[in-house]
């Protein structure tokens, strides 16, 4: 077939479905802001010391927030419908915010803060500050 | 007094690669809304899209240090979000929710030309096609870009993008023909 395609009538429906505008979600570049500013520390220039058996562990801002991050969003997936929009360290507290899908019991933030805050023990071998886990909305799909 | 130009992309992304925040700050207002509209064209999904979105500006935040400026700011982020969603896409399984038809995407002026139904049979009908189809013809009707961008954020040759976008041209085509009638209001 050597035509062009875009010749096709049926093609001025793709264009058109092109120049639809898609609107950004509310309030994406401030998580996106959120989410870059705690990876990139700034709150405390020290590291935590997290208190262990042996002794204390010591982890930066920024390795803590992506750790938890990362962890956050795996298990996220593992229960389905959770997404996980920021984590920042404020105050010594890891906020995580989630979007969760619709018909997904908010409950889940619950059974997430419990997942991650474990998962976490077990990555730095000792407990990991407060987590709070904050559904701040829902996605229909 | 004359508007002063806005800080082109590569002086903002020099400036965040040396520590300066508010730079880079500037490059995630400015660039956001586009990397999340890519997103939710690869992936058909809003929440993944948002996930795509976070996800690429944590990974160009760490890369930035080693950006080389050897492709535009744009270009690399478009790449960052290109890689994200493809890795989102191939992760699941080839199922596609596709809530872009029914609630992310508003009526434009030439949109009105078109229902918002047959819209949605466009974009489903992209979602079926293969990653490798979808993602240039996404970037290239859909986004604009030239031949040469597109090519430079597959990292692909000109002539080897050109045949795939006609073979994806084609197949979507081919889709749209069972479900499509020219002229329908």
């Amino acid at each position: 077939m050597s035509e062009d395609p875009r010749d096709d009538p049926r093609w001025q429906q793709v264009r058109a479905a092109a120049s639809r505008p898609v609107p950004t979600p509310p309030g994406l570049v401030e998580r996106v802001l959120r989410s870059v500013s705690g990876v990139r520390g700034g709150h405390t220039t020290a590291p935590l010391d997290l208190p262990s058996s042996g002794g204390k562990t010591q982890v930066s801002e920024r390795a803590l927030v992506l750790m938890t991050r990362s962890l956050a969003a795996e298990i996220g997936r593992e229960l389905g419908g959770v997404h996980v929009s920021a984590v920042a360290l404020e105050e010594d507290v890891l906020q995580v915010l989630v979007t969760i899908r619709f018909g997904v019991e908010a409950a889940v933030a619950e059974l997430l803060r419990h997942r991650v805050s474990a998962a976490l023990t077990g990555q730095l071998g000792s407990a990991p500050p407060t987590i709070n886990v904050h559904v701040v909305d829902v996605h229909p799909d | 007094m004359s508007e002063a130009a806005p800080v082109p992309d590569e002086e903002l992304a020099a400036r965040a690669a040396a520590g300066d925040h508010d730079a880079f700050d500037i490059l995630v207002r400015r660039h956001t809304a586009r990397m999340y509209r890519v997103a939710l064209r690869i992936t058909g999904s809003s929440a993944e899209a948002e996930d795509v979105v976070q996800e690429a500006w944590l990974s160009a935040w760490r890369a930035l240090p080693g950006f080389r400026f050897e492709s535009a700011v744009s270009t690399w982020l478009y790449r960052v979000t290109t890689n994200g969603a493809l890795g989102v896409v191939r992760r699941r399984k080839p199922t596609v929710p596709l809530d872009e038809g029914d609630a992310g995407v508003v009526p434009g002026p030439e949109g009105y030309v078109v229902s918002a139904e047959q819209v949605g049979t466009v974009l489903r009908a992209i979602a079926e096609l293969d990653v490798g189809q979808r993602i240039p013809l996404i970037l290239r009707e859909f986004e604009g870009l030239t031949y040469d961008e597109v090519a430079e954020v597959l990292e692909v040759s000109v002539p080897a993008l050109r045949a795939r976008l006609h073979r994806a041209r084609v197949a979507l085509l081919a889709k749209l023909g069972d479900n499509f009638r020219p002229g329908e209001r």
